[in-house]
């Protein structure tokens, strides 16, 4: 398999906080990685740095043969690489198929300039946009909601609007940053269903910060521990689970 | 008579309502829709008018041309202060604004060979001369007032800036349901989310800006014309503060709030002007005049209180986290 992304040699600093101190990692094309670690192990911010909100301070990183790590937030998104947050950042003030509507890259609609002069080209864009966004919200179970302000939805609903909301995009990778933190357990097989059909059906890859090991060794191809900014080993899940220096990072050494 | 029972009075109120509305609407569109803390609207405001009444009077253009001009430069203006400010937090932009519309207020004051000074633009000409901007104005306006047969210069004022009013709000309420206006709201929302869905922040922010300032300088246009004379003392900053006044009555993220806020504020505001009974009467005239600024403050609190989101806003929207 060939790397889709490549991390290296990241350093991102707040202050004199070294939060990544000197990351290396890839990614494989159509693989699910989890990215594991400790509270403050720096993954946040690697996330950040990757979707293009945070600039690196020294590092490269390379997407599909393109360097991103100089290029801001939208540019990112727009070559295919898409995050959700931690706390799901739904649009509160908006219904949630509005949500969905603007996760677009390419709505003519969306320019001042494209409305006046093609105003069809616009009409007709929005409308398959349209169609791809029921569908979508049929797919997470959202279609009754619609029309409700996306302010309305449950923590776990939000997590369903975030990951319907970045499909939209069409990427080909998606960082989810604890996509199973604060989603009721009968709806984590489900959101895991989801998320390997995904794989296996569009060939997204993913890469998945979460504290759910257990989701993690089951869902995951390979696995990257970090700790304190760097990355501690990577490997296959059954290669890190017998890794000792991880139970130290995650246990303390003197378990 | 008592003025306020004359119908004159109130066509001048609703004039001054009109163009109240199109300044807040601008506003609307910056801080309503895309979230932008703008306290410096009036600065956008006196550029519109003075550029027209300088290229008028100095250069000898048709008004015609001129007036575009004005809400061009207006325009331009909020590219100008959005290139560098729209980069700064939301409440550091906010100083900025604030800033600039003042630093506009004090160039007019001091440049006076170019904009008449503290005169105002009756020294725009020559000395000695009376030119004015708005001659060909007049003549338009007498013409409209002829073939609708109006007795009153109000009166027929009224109808041009409430029927400019109407189109520029159908304009902007049509431009905001279209999926650049969605993208506007998004960022209102949360704009590192935005950006994370592809949208380039900065850019819309600055349309939103300069948009917002186009409509201020129409607002400025028409201010000009109404009172045939102005000086940089009329782009006080508590005239922003009146826009955001309005735009806080009617309501926010809702265009046809705007005018509704715009018609409440200023009957408030006029309605108040002649406190000639008691226990006002009770009061010198001096005291009198705080004392309606007193009033007038005191009648926004109770509004704002009995409804926060504004007459026409929605109190869902406001409480959603």
């Amino acid at each position: 398999m060939t790397a889709l992304l490549e991390v290296d040699g990241v350093v991102r600093t707040f202050g004199g906080v070294r939060a990544v101190d000197g990351a290396t990692l890839s990614v494989d094309n159509h693989s699910i990685t989890g990215l594991i670690g400790p509270n403050g192990a720096g993954k946040s911010t690697l996330f950040a740095t990757i979707a293009g909100s945070l600039r690196p301070d020294s590092g490269r990183i390379v997407f599909s043969g393109r360097r991103i790590d100089r290029r801001p937030a939208h540019r990112v998104a727009r070559l295919g690489v898409v995050r959700t947050y931690q706390a799901a950042r739904v649009l509160t003030r908006m219904s949630v198929l509005d949500n969905l509507l603007v996760a677009t890259t390419r709505h003519p609609g969306e320019r001042l300039t494209t409305l006046v002069v093609r105003p069809r080209a616009a009409r007709a864009y929005e409308e398959r946009t349209r169609a791809r966004a029921h569908e979508q919200l049929a797919l997470v179970g959202l279609d009754t909601h619609a029309d409700a302000y996306a302010g309305t939805l449950s923590g776990g609903q939000r997590k369903l609007l975030d990951l319907a909301r970045v499909l939209m995009l069409e990427p080909s990778l998606v960082l989810l940053d604890e996509p199973m933190a604060g989603v009721a357990p009968a709806l984590r097989v489900e959101l895991l269903d989801h998320i390997l059909a995904l794989r296996r059906d569009r060939g997204i890859t993913f890469l998945i910060v979460e504290h759910d090991l257990d989701f993690v060794m089951r869902a995951a191809d390979s696995v990257v521990v970090m700790n304190e900014g760097r990355v501690l080993t990577a490997g296959t899940p059954d290669e890190v689970r017998r890794n000792e220096d991880v139970v130290d990072a995650y246990l303390g050494k003197a378990h | 008579m008592n003025v306020l029972a004359s119908g004159g009075f109130w066509a001048f109120v609703a004039v001054v309502a009109g163009i109240y509305t199109i300044l807040a609407l601008g506003l609307q569109v910056q801080f309503g829709f895309a979230g932008l803390l703008n306290f410096g609207q009036v600065g956008f405001m006196a550029i519109g008018a003075y550029t027209m009444a300088i290229l008028v009077v100095k250069e000898g253009w048709s008004t015609w041309l001129a007036a575009p001009l004005g809400i061009a430069a207006a325009a331009a203006a909020g590219l100008l202060v959005g290139l560098p400010a729209l980069r700064l937090r939301a409440d550091y932009f906010a100083i900025v604004t604030i800033a600039f519309s003042e630093i506009v207020r004090y160039v007019a004051t001091n440049e006076t060979a170019l904009t008449g000074g503290s005169q105002g633009t009756i020294a725009l000409g020559p000395i000695g001369t009376a030119t004015q901007y708005n001659g060909q104005w007049s003549r338009f306006q007498a013409q409209v007032q002829h073939s609708l047969g109006f007795s009153s210069s109000d009166a027929t004022m009224l109808v041009i800036v409430w029927g400019v009013a109407v189109v520029l709000l159908a304009l902007t309420w049509l431009v905001l349901r279209t999926p650049w206006g969605r993208v506007l709201r998004a960022i209102r929302d949360d704009e590192d989310a935005a950006a994370s869905l592809g949208k380039n922040v900065f850019a819309y922010k600055l349309q939103a800006l300069a948009l917002g300032a186009a409509l201020a300088g129409v607002a400025g246009l028409f201010y000009a014309w109404q009172f045939s004379f102005f000086s940089p003392d009329d782009f006080q900053p508590l005239l922003t503060f009146f826009a955001w006044m309005i735009l806080l009555l009617g309501g926010l993220g809702r265009v046809w709030a705007v005018p509704v806020g715009s018609l409440v504020f200023g009957f408030i505001f006029a309605g108040t002007r002649f406190l000639d009974f008691a226990p006002f009467t009770w009061f010198g005239s001096d005291e009198r005049a705080y004392l309606r600024l007193i009033i007038i403050g005191l009648i926004i609190v109770l509004l704002v209180m009995l409804r926060p989101q504004g007459l026409l806003g929605n109190r869902r929207e406001m409480v959603l986290e």
